[in-house]
């Protein structure tokens, strides 16, 4: 099993979403990048990126690196610390009620993600069914 | 970790004359044209205290549009209001919500109105809303509908500092209310109740609003509906629909709304009839996910509509009370409704009500479910 974040974990990650049936429907007129950062805290020491290049319910493009350098600028940022992103992945924390009680934090156009809101969830839910190593 | 979230919340008649006890010196009431033209705007001025100035911007249809906000945007600003009081249907209590952003914060773009950043609002006024229909729950929501005009969509914005500081329930308000409407906003009301419910988002406190909703509305309604209603029953239904907005705006709807959303923006029909067309086919739909929830509502039905499971309940209500059963019933021909099925499937999976929906329906499912209610 993947240790998470790590380059393993995005692989399979990406893997799932581009085999997800409900991402495919409700991502298909999405076009957008989007980055998620996995902030370090006293669970994990460094900061992790994952950035993702989604084109019309598929997932392009993927990069994962501890160097916010190493991954391009991207439309949207999925933001949290690396222990509520456990919570998250464990479905503990649902996605959106995360951004709204202020574990998570999403930048970038609110107007577009919001008639996006059914792809943006299907996107989370799917990093809950990669297997990982905490 | 989630939140309940409410108004202070006056209620039962007479509770107008609150308005004299919270110091009003400027108040800026938003409403439609047609109630402004009423004596119910009438009645909000003269509760006002004595010294108060009242100023009425009465310039928005029953679906305002981004322009309609923007041309009274100038009046109340130049008025300088310490309330802002939204008087009204759903219509005019969003307007009022947008208006007060608006004002607060002159930078704020419509759209910047997210419940995922915090705006600070409450620096110049507060707000206040007074339902004239017992139904749309905008008065205990921190949600506002909003129209696009050139593109037949309808935007729903939220956040917590939209939420008003006091909703007035005065029964006298609602009391002369059409029949139409009354139907057309109760059936609104029943489908909040439902889908909060049987959200994902449901926690106890939006049930036990729900259950108690239902049985207050469904006690009352068909008194109400066929004008033997007393102001009691008026005031019974009132309540009902507010615990019903209280109950949905804590933990949100679901796929009738979004279907009902995306017909009445393309149709023009009115809020409640939409998502009413939707409700018994979008249970029928769910029920393979929150069957035993359905169930203790339908526990709550009165004996002379209950029926083995609550699809068919509501059926048996909604055709004894005048609301549409079909797309057909609605007035919308099949040929119309054909060249436009996709582009409403379409809306409906952008709605955030397919976000909480208990089901995880895809776009065939959601064309599906819509085609069963044809009745062609
Ligand atoms: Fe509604």
């Amino acid at each position: 099993m993947p240790k998470f974040p790590s380059e393993e974990w995005a692989r399979q990650y990406v893997e799932k979403l581009n085999s997800s049936e409900a991402y495919r429907d409700s991502g298909k007129k999405w076009e957008g990048d989007i980055t998620f950062v996995i902030q370090k805290d006293e669970g994990n020491p460094t900061d992790s990126f994952l950035y993702l290049d989604l084109y019309h319910g598929e997932c392009r493009k993927y990069l994962y690196s501890a160097n916010p350098d190493d991954v391009p600028k991207s439309e949207f940022r999925y933001i949290g610390k690396y222990s509520n992103w456990i919570k998250l992945i464990h479905s503990e924390i649902d996605p959106i009620k995360g951004v709204l009680t202020g574990k998570f934090k999403l930048e970038g156009s609110m107007m577009k993600i919001m008639r996006f809101s059914k792809a943006a969830k299907d996107m989370v839910n799917t990093a809950t069914m990669v297997p990982f190593e905490g | 970790m989630w939140y309940f979230r409410s108004p202070q919340i006056v209620y039962g008649p007479d509770s107008l004359s609150f308005l004299q006890t919270i110091g009003i010196s400027r108040a800026a009431i938003i409403t439609d044209s047609t109630l402004a033209a009423s004596g119910i705007v009438q009645k909000v001025i003269q509760s006002l205290p004595e010294n108060a100035s009242s100023k009425v911007f009465s310039g928005f249809s029953p679906e305002p549009d981004f322009l309609q906000i923007k041309s009274n945007l100038e009046g109340v600003n130049a008025f300088r209001p310490d309330w802002i009081i939204g008087v009204g249907g759903g219509s005019s209590m969003d307007a009022a919500k947008i208006i007060f952003a608006m004002y607060e914060k002159p930078d704020l773009q419509v759209y910047d109105i997210t419940p995922l950043s915090p705006l600070g609002l409450r620096k110049k006024s507060r707000l206040i809303a007074v339902p004239t229909t017992s139904g749309t729950g905008s008065e205990c929501s921190w949600a506002a509908v909003i129209s696009e005009r050139e593109e037949k969509r309808k935007n729903e914005l939220a956040s917590p500092e939209i939420l008003p500081d006091y909703a007035i329930l005065d029964p006298e308000m609602v009391i002369n209310l059409p029949r139409q409407q009354t139907v057309s906003t109760s059936v609104d009301a029943i489908t909040h109740a439902i889908e909060s419910y049987t959200s994902s988002w449901n926690n106890p406190y939006s049930d036990a609003l729900s259950e108690k909703a239902l049985e207050l509305i469904l006690g009352s309604l068909v008194q109400v509906v066929e004008g033997n209603g007393d102001i009691e029953s008026r005031d019974r239904v009132h309540i009902g629909a507010s615990m019903a907005g209280l109950s949905f705006s804590n933990s949100q709807i679901g796929m009738a709304h979004a279907l009902g959303h995306a017909f009445g923006a393309i149709f023009k029909k009115p809020h409640g009839t939409s998502v009413g067309l939707f409700l018994p086919e979008v249970v029928a739909l769910n029920s393979r996910a929150s069957r035993e929830r359905y169930d203790r509502l339908n526990r709550i039905f009165p004996d002379s509509f209950r029926e083995g499971n609550l699809q068919s309940s509501l059926k048996k209500l909604f055709a004894r009370i005048g609301q549409p059963l079909t797309v057909k019933e609605a007035g919308i021909g099949r040929k119309e409704m054909e060249s436009n099925r996709d582009a409403l499937v379409s809306l409906a999976m952008e709605s955030t009500g397919m976000l909480t929906n208990p089901y995880e329906a895809g776009t065939d499912e959601v064309r599906e479910t819509l085609e069963r209610c044809y009745g062609y």
